[in-house]
């Protein structure tokens, strides 16, 4: 905590003025559907911050990660069904559940190198989703194979996490981003993250290091789905329907880490930065595409990717960083992109 | 007792014997060298001690427990650190950034973490390289590197892989006098060298390594006149003509 708030002033007046806007967004934004979007690029970056944790540090690249989000709604979704347990609770038994199938899937594969856990993860995803959909029923729950679950619509309240008013969820879904976010700069700045790093980069002399580098991975596996599975309930409170293919689909993983590799993966802002530009091309082309030429948006961000890794292979937070560098740390002109620079720490 | 006691190590990869039976005997305190000709079996002797590789047979005592076929993270908690001769370097992070990961070893805390690297950072005069990334670095910056880092994990002993290779004879001056002060910070240290002058210099005891056997073991001054050793580096005739 010292470490957050030991930045420059100038840092702290903007990220405070940020946040400020942020909370009152609400009540400039009237219209119910330009909230959606909004909610929707927040939830994206809650998404793509939560894929961060092993995507962004473990040095793999996961593509099955709607896996967990889809476990997260359907848990909590099953346990308001057919118990009217508050989906608050669902949610952390989803986690704990998505955690749990997320270390047992990655003890085999997270000792996997480069493609060959990309494509294990692209497998496993799959193949949850082909489950869901052939699966109508487990013991009492429900779930209906392909057509999915609509959520019995409810009084407006905390408990049955269901609200009138779209700016309840914007709240919601800001203050869950906010958390990990937090969350990731507390693991970059620990053991646990140095560890993962080093594991992630130079297995070998990490060992030699005294680091158990497999043990560290798991642990960021189980944070990560956990934390995904969260906010997969979020996304069934909000839409109040889902099936596999739009909760636990291929293009949901492969958005995410598209919003990853672009914005700029292991960094904290480099996912908040992906949704924000992406998730707008990806309503466009969906409202005015989506008929005709479905899966449209993903050729779009193949593209954006390939330019961006041309000039940026971090990401987009790159150049960013650069500017506010120069602009803020460095007034001196050329000196930013002095190598020895002490104030390059992770960020 | 002996520190690190390495008793008949053999390890066979496919057909070849790269270790053959080889033993040694580390006392607490020493500095140890290992020579031989290239592809004598050297690095694949460290990979045995410290866990990269199992030995095919053979026993490896360190404070007398037995490591042998230990993984590699268990030896170093054990209290020993390898360099490799093929620099390893985690090559986005900076000089720093490496270190600390070394010293987390023995700490909890980031702060602390750090405090013990800048320490070691100074003592290997690499302080002022600090924030550079480290694919950046120079080959013999990067052999420093790996010294900073290993030796921020306080092993007890400091398995060194040819660290001053690749490094101009002014910079090996320099290099000897930091290896002994390790030393004398109460590090054992095993050193694996081509540098002769360097061996020599440093070792109280020299083990020569010839096609993965042992071919003579003691006093560094005794070793390099023993016949044997010096056929095995530089030929037989060099042998008749002493004659
Ligand atoms: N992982 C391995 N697999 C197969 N052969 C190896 C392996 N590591 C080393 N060797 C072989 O073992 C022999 C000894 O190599 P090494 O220990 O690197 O020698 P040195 O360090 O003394 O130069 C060489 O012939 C080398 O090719
Ligand atoms: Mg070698």
């Amino acid at each position: 905590m010292k470490q957050l708030l030991n930045q420059k002033p100038i840092i702290l007046l903007i990220s405070a003025l940020l946040l400020g806007a942020l909370f009152i967004l609400p009540l400039i934004v009237t219209s119910p559907s330009l909230m959606q979007i909004i909610i929707l690029i927040v939830l994206y970056a809650y998404f793509t911050s939560t894929w961060n944790f092993v995507g962004g540090f473990a040095g793999v690249l996961p593509l099955g990660h709607s896996a967990f989000i889809g476990i997260g709604a359907y848990t909590s979704t099953v346990l308001f069904q057919t118990f009217g347990i508050s989906p608050w609770f669902g949610m952390i038994v989803g986690g704990l559940l998505a955690s749990l199938v997320g270390v047992i899937i990655g003890l085999p594969t997270l000792k996997l190198r480069g493609a060959y856990f990309a494509l294990a993860t692209i497998a496993v995803g799959e193949g949850m989703r082909v489950l869901f959909e052939n699966v109508k029923q487990v013991g009492p729950f429900k779930i209906n194979g392909p057509s999915g679950i609509s959520l019995p619509l409810m009084e407006s309240s905390f408990w049955t996490f269901q609200f009138g008013s779209k700016a309840t969820y914007y709240y919601i879904i800001l203050i869950m981003l906010l958390v990990v976010l937090l969350l990731t700069y507390f693991m970059m700045n620990s053991k646990v993250g140095y560890y993962l790093a080093a594991g992630g980069e130079e297995p070998e002399a990490a060992e030699a290091l005294g680091i158990k580098v497999s043990r560290y991975k798991l642990i960021a596996m189980a944070i990560s789905c956990f934390l995904a599975a969260l906010g997969g309930t979020f996304y069934a409170q909000l839409m109040l329907y889902f099936y596999p293919k739009s909760i636990m689909g291929l293009d949901l993983s492969f958005e995410i880490a598209f919003i990853a590799l672009i914005g700029g993966r292991g960094t904290i802002l480099g996912p908040v930065l992906g949704a924000l530009l992406l998730r707008p091309v990806s309503e466009l082309t969906r409202i005015y595409l989506g008929a005709s030429l479905p899966g449209l948006h993903l050729v779009i961000f193949g593209l954006i990717l390939i330019v961006v890794m041309r000039y940026y292979p971090k990401g987009l937070v790159e150049p960013i960083k650069k500017l506010i560098d120069r602009f803020i740390h460095k007034p001196a002109r050329g000196k930013a992109d002095d190598p020895s620079n002490p104030s390059a720490r992770q960020e | 007792m002996a520190l690190l006691e390495v008793k008949n190590v053999t390890k066979r990869f496919s057909g070849l014997i790269a270790v053959n039976d080889v033993s040694m005997s580390v006392e607490e305190g020493q500095i140890v060298g290992v020579i031989g000709p290239n592809g004598a079996g050297k690095t694949t002797l460290f990979n045995c001690i410290a866990g990269a590789l199992p030995p095919s047979s053979g026993s490896i005592l360190f404070d007398g427990q037995e490591v042998a076929g230990k993984k590699p993270y268990q030896i170093c908690q054990a209290g020993v650190t390898r360099t490799f001769q093929v620099v390893k370097p985690f090559a986005t992070k900076t000089v720093l950034y490496n270190t600390v990961v070394g010293a987390f070893a023995t700490t909890q805390h980031l702060h602390e973490a750090e405090t013990k690297a800048i320490e070691v950072l100074k003592f290997l005069d690499l302080y002022n390289k600090r924030d550079v990334v480290s694919q950046s670095l120079t080959l013999p910056e990067r052999k420093k590197l790996e010294l900073a880092r290993a030796l921020a994990t306080e092993p007890k002993l400091l398995l060194l892989d040819e660290v001053m290779a690749g490094l101009r004879p002014q910079e090996v001056t320099e290099m000897l006098p930091i290896i002994r002060k390790i030393n004398e910070t109460g590090v054992t240290i095993v050193i694996v060298e081509h540098i002769m002058q360097a061996i020599m210099n440093l070792s109280e005891k020299i083990y020569v390594i010839s096609f993965g056997k042992k071919i003579a073991e003691g006093d560094p001054h005794d070793v390099v006149s023993d016949e044997e050793v010096i056929k095995a580096y530089l030929g037989d005739e060099y042998v008749a003509t002493q004659h």
